[in-house]
């Protein structure tokens, strides 16, 4: 049975672990301290602040007196140490009292920290969805780049495209505004229209080209209606009085809301296309009066010889009867007149068989014909302009034939011009097209355009009766297409070089170097 | 307006009560010997229950299970054994007879006289309170020091210019 235990241990482990409390409470202050520098915002580590502070503050409290007491009893002082030990107690109990204090004010603490955690929190998947959507921005800006990038890139080949077709076609294309002011033409519209710019036609109103405005106001009125006209036949007029054929096509345009905001068009130019469809009707034409005046002329050529024979006979009979002699020699003239006529219409059906084939000196042959025809025209006063080029090459053909188209020419000039005047002859060898142009114009009065389609006509002559059989072109005509050619008129000259030299109308005989070959003979 | 006008009546009639009707009963009041013991007492079960609140507070609402809160909690409950073991050694102290403790002409020779029975014996033993105490700040501390270096970590991470070796 143990009776003592010493108190020795007891105040050993007092005093050591005193000390030791000591130090670690200021090691605690020291990083408790340190957390407050760190984060100086953060009311957690405030918290332990001021929690290590009350704690270290117990600690030292206690440990300080503790150890007081041991050194105080050790020296034999323990009268000294009662008057102070209700202070260290004192002092003890206001430490852990305030430590408590602290302890039960971290619940505030916690759920200020959970609010500012929640906070944060918040704040943080606030930041994370603005991120998010910052990138699904940025993402949909770079598609949105992308696709207004290749958008604009189709936008541009396609202008590209159709401004090609625009500039490039050969029609004419053009948009006018709801007034029908043309807003904008195509090159090749700017150059059928007789314009050098494209400026010169824009802001001009389209009824302004039309040659007849009662057309205009049909198409105007058409459009309308239906909304579109389609490949409709027009005769447009040139600034310089000249006239195209065209055939148009035009639309309405409308905005979103339907309403008509102008139209669009396109016209093709078939003023060549016209000319040729009426030469050929004119050679069908000639080809079938050819063939009605063979048989005419070969049934009335024997009845006209035996009237002349006859009529020579009583001649004879009748030398004594002046009156009927003069009745006669009527008879006579007039059936010579008659048979002549006759003789050109067989000639005209008969062109091509007649002479034989050579090569032709276009230059002699002209020459040859001037030689005979120069006195009459001298005796009229009309002068000649004789321009021979001197690199024709010769042509396979009739020479004959020839010579009677360039006579028949050199008379229908004669004719035009009456007295006075000048007949002018050119002559020219295209190499590209290997054509040869002969050009004969006069200074007459011209052909009016009601004729001009109609002067290739057999029978059709402006000539008084008895003077003329409306023969001549036509046979020329057939006697040129036999070479493979064709004759032209101009009334005025299209080219400025026989304008300028007086010309009120030339006759182009264009006669091909290598067709010449082919025609029958 | 009225309602402050009530209080400063009602304080103005207090006072005047108390200047006129004074009694001994309501002087200062004697603060005798036991009444130390007893806020001592006192307090350590006020530190005990704020201790016990805190731990079930920590363990209720964690804020995370690194090692500074491990240690943080270790150190409260350290803290709580003590404050029990110091109030009841207290408490064993104020019932220990005055010769039970024997003092001699130094420290080495003081002794406490027996019989051990359980009371006397838990006396003893909870004289040793620096096995709860040491323990409890040392924690505290290991706790401190931790958060500091994650403070510190949280700033490199933040920023590394502040990377100071």
């Amino acid at each position: 049975m143990i009776e003592y235990l010493p108190l020795f241990p007891v105040y050993v482990v007092d005093f050591i672990g005193a000390l030791l409390v000591v130090v670690f409470a200021l090691i605690a202050f020291f990083y408790a301290r340190r957390l407050t520098i760190l984060q100086p915002k953060s009311v957690l580590w405030t918290y332990m602040f001021w929690f290590s502070m009350a704690l270290v503050a117990l600690a030292v409290s206690r440990g300080v007196g503790h150890t007081v007491r041991f050194v105080l009893l050790y020296i034999g002082l323990p009268g000294l140490w009662k008057s102070i030990a209700p202070f260290s107690g004192g002092l003890n109990t206001i430490t852990f009292t305030s430590v408590a204090v602290l302890t039960f004010y971290y619940s505030n603490v916690r759920d200020v920290i959970e609010r500012v955690k929640n906070d944060a929190i918040a704040l943080y998947e606030a930041n994370l969805r603005l991120q998010k959507a910052q990138e699904a921005l940025r993402r949909l800006n770079l598609n949105l780049e992308k696709m207004v990038e290749e958008r604009t890139k189709e936008l541009r080949q396609s202008e590209k495209k159709f401004r090609g077709l625009f500039e490039g076609s050969k029609d004419l294309i053009f948009f006018c505004n709801e007034q029908h002011i043309i807003e904008d033409i195509n090159p090749s519209g700017v150059e059928l229209l007789g314009f050098k710019s494209r400026t010169d036609v824009i802001g001009k109103p389209f009824k302004e080209f039309f040659r007849d405005e009662r057309q205009w106001k049909m198409f105007k009125e058409e459009v309308s209606k239906k909304g579109h006209i389609k490949d409709v036949e027009a005769q447009l007029v040139r600034p310089d009085g000249s006239r195209i054929d065209v055939i148009l096509t035009i639309s309405v345009m409308k905005d979103e809301n339907g309403y008509i905001k102008g139209c669009e068009g396109i016209g093709k130019d078939i003023t060549k296309m016209k000319q040729v469809t009426e030469s050929l009707i004119q050679s069908e034409k000639m080809a079938s009066v050819g063939q009605l005046a063979a048989g005419v002329a070969h049934e009335i050529n024997t009845p006209l010889g035996i009237i002349l024979g006859y009529a020579q006979l009583l001649e004879e009979d009748f030398e004594d009867n002046p009156d009927a002699l003069e009745s006669l020699k009527i008879i006579e003239k007039q059936t010579k007149i008659c048979k002549r006529i006759v003789g050109d219409l067989l000639k005209f059906s008969r062109s091509s068989s007649d002479s034989e084939v050579a090569d032709v000196d276009i230059n002699e042959c002209i020459n040859e014909v001037l030689a005979i025809t120069e006195h009459s025209l001298n005796i009229d006063r009309i002068y000649l302009i004789k321009n021979l080029s001197q690199d024709i090459p010769p042509i396979k053909g009739k020479k004959e034939k020839l010579r009677q188209v360039i006579i028949n020419l050199l008379n229908n000039a004669h004719h035009a011009i009456g007295h006075e005047g000048i007949i002018g002859i050119w002559t020219e060898y295209d190499s590209k097209t290997k054509e040869i142009r002969v050009i004969i114009g006069d200074t007459g009065e011209g052909i009016p355009p009601e004729i001009q389609n109609k002067i290739f006509d057999p029978f059709f002559t402006t000539k008084s009766v008895g003077k003329g059989t409306g023969l001549g072109l036509s046979v020329s005509f057939g006697i040129i297409k036999d070479h493979g050619g064709y004759i032209e008129a101009q009334s005025p000259p299209k080219e400025k070089r026989f304008r300028d030299a007086g010309m009120e109308t030339v006759m182009i005989i264009h006669l091909p170097v290598n067709k010449s070959d082919n025609q029958n003979g | 307006m009225k309602s402050h006008k009530l209080i400063i009546d009602i304080t103005v009639l207090f006072v005047f009560i108390l200047l006129f009707l004074p009694s001994t009963a309501l002087a200062v009041q004697v603060h005798g010997p036991p009444e130390g013991f007893i806020v001592h007492l006192m307090g350590h079960v006020f530190f005990t229950a704020s201790l016990g609140f805190l731990i079930y507070i920590l363990h209720k609402y964690p804020l995370d299970r690194s090692p500074a809160w491990t240690y943080f909690k270790i150190s409260i409950f350290f803290w709580l054994v003590w404050n029990l073991d110091t109030f009841f050694v207290h408490i064993l102290s104020a019932r220990l007879p005055r010769d039970a403790i024997i003092t001699g002409p130094h420290l080495v020779y003081s002794r406490l006289k027996g019989p051990f029975d359980l009371e006397r014996s838990m006396y003893y033993l909870g004289q040793f309170d620096h096995f709860l105490c040491v323990p409890a700040m040392y924690c505290l501390a290991m706790s401190l020091k931790n958060f500091c270096q994650r403070a510190e970590r949280a700033i490199n991470e933040e920023d590394p210019k502040k990377n100071i070796p």
